[in-house]
């Protein structure tokens, strides 16, 4: 089984996605880049466009972001705050 | 007393306690939606205070000019209380924090922006200057008007037009226990951060287990910590405005919904008294009456 790690993706007032992912992609500042478990810890701005979340269960999801964004991998955790 | 007297005041106590009662209906379902987007706010102003909490240990966040601290000649005091009182003491609680807090400057070092009728006419019956100041009607009140507030308070902090921003809210803890608050919002201080942090984490239920706030050994920010920064104090100012209003909006409610609940009490336990009041006060004259007219019979008689 593929590693995974826990996601949070949060928008103000809610919480858009909470709990274990195999990978996400994001629209990162610098290009899209992809998320795997043990990713090295780092923090880089997000541009509006989509972001793809494979959960450890269940089908892939797609969200798309609007606004500018961040994302933040730390300790096997990744947060992203739209 | 008269007994017409009486009724009457039994009239009234109980269309107080109608009044009272639908207050307290009203807040509680108000406060049921306050406290949900309080609490779910929560956990976004944290991961960001988290995130800036780690990268505060690089250099760049003690260069930033929103964090830079000087010498505090004026300062910004935002007071968040409700538009409407019947609330018990929540909003004397904030706004003796709040004096308390302007309490080293005088009137003219010490800039209000108040959001909320309370705070206004507070500062303005005592001569502060009031730059601005907003109505707390709706509840839903979106980021974007937190944000033009941030934005602001930012610009005129950069400005030099005071050198520090406080605000002073109201801290949700529970439905009974709000802790009126004063917290430093600019420059932006490591310490002062952490204080929020601790201070938002509750006491128990769904939020209450902490996230670790410590750096882990090696990060890379991508492309710049300017650039993340960039994108990051203005957002943590706005949530963090954002965050203290749905707060005190939470407080509010359930000040008032207490406050109610207490009125309505004690409505119920003053018509209860006066009906026994009007009932004995009835009886008594009864009494009268009748012996009034046995003696009176019995005077004819004998």
């Amino acid at each position: 089984m593929a590693k995974t790690f826990h996601l949070t993706i949060a928008r103000v007032g809610e919480n858009l996605f909470e709990g274990q992912a195999k990978s996400v992609t994001v629209p990162g500042g610098e290009g899209v880049l992809t998320i795997l478990a043990e990713h090295e810890a780092f923090v880089t701005p997000l541009k509006p466009g989509t972001i793809r979340i494979d959960p450890a269960e269940g089908e892939p999801i797609t969200l798309q972001i609007e606004d500018k964004g961040l994302v933040e991998v730390s300790n096997n955790q990744a947060t992203v705050l739209l | 007393m008269a007994l017409k007297d009486i009724k009457a005041k039994i009239g009234a106590t109980k269309r107080m306690n109608t009044v009272t009662r639908a207050m307290e209906a009203v807040s509680a379902v108000k406060m049921r939606k306050t406290q949900a987007s309080a609490l779910s706010g929560r956990s976004y102003a944290r991961a960001a205070i988290a995130i800036l909490t780690r990268i505060a240990g690089t250099e760049a966040v003690k260069k930033h000019p929103l964090a830079k601290e000087r010498e505090v000649k004026k300062i910004a005091l935002v007071v968040m209380t409700s538009d409407k009182g019947l609330a018990g003491g929540l909003n004397s609680g904030v706004l003796k924090q709040a004096s308390l807090a302007a309490k080293d400057f005088t009137k003219e070092q010490v800039l209000v922006y108040a959001y909320g009728r309370k705070g206004e006419d507070f500062f303005t019956n005592r001569g502060y200057t009031i730059v601005k100041s907003m109505e707390n009607k709706q509840d839903d009140v979106p980021l974007s008007s937190m944000e033009e507030l941030s934005n602001e308070l930012s610009a005129g902090f950069l400005a030099g037009d005071f050198d520090k921003v406080v605000v002073a809210y109201t801290n949700f803890k529970s439905t009974f226990e709000q802790i009126p608050t004063v917290r430093q919002l600019l420059p932006l201080s490591l310490p002062a951060l952490a204080e929020v942090v601790s201070g938002i984490v509750p006491a128990k239920g769904k939020w209450s287990n902490e996230q670790s706030l410590e750096a882990p050994a090696s990060y890379e920010v991508e492309p710049s910590a300017d650039e993340v920064l960039g994108v990051l104090i203005p957002r943590l100012t706005a949530i963090a405005l954002y965050h203290m209003l749905l707060e005190s909006k939470a407080s509010e409610h359930s000040a008032r919904m207490v406050a109610m609940k207490n009125a309505s009490d004690k409505s119920k336990e003053v018509t209860r008294d006066l009906t026994r009041k009007y009932n004995k006060i009835r009886q008594a004259a009864i009494t009268r009456e009748v012996s009034e007219i046995v003696s009176g019979r019995e005077a004819l008689a004998a």
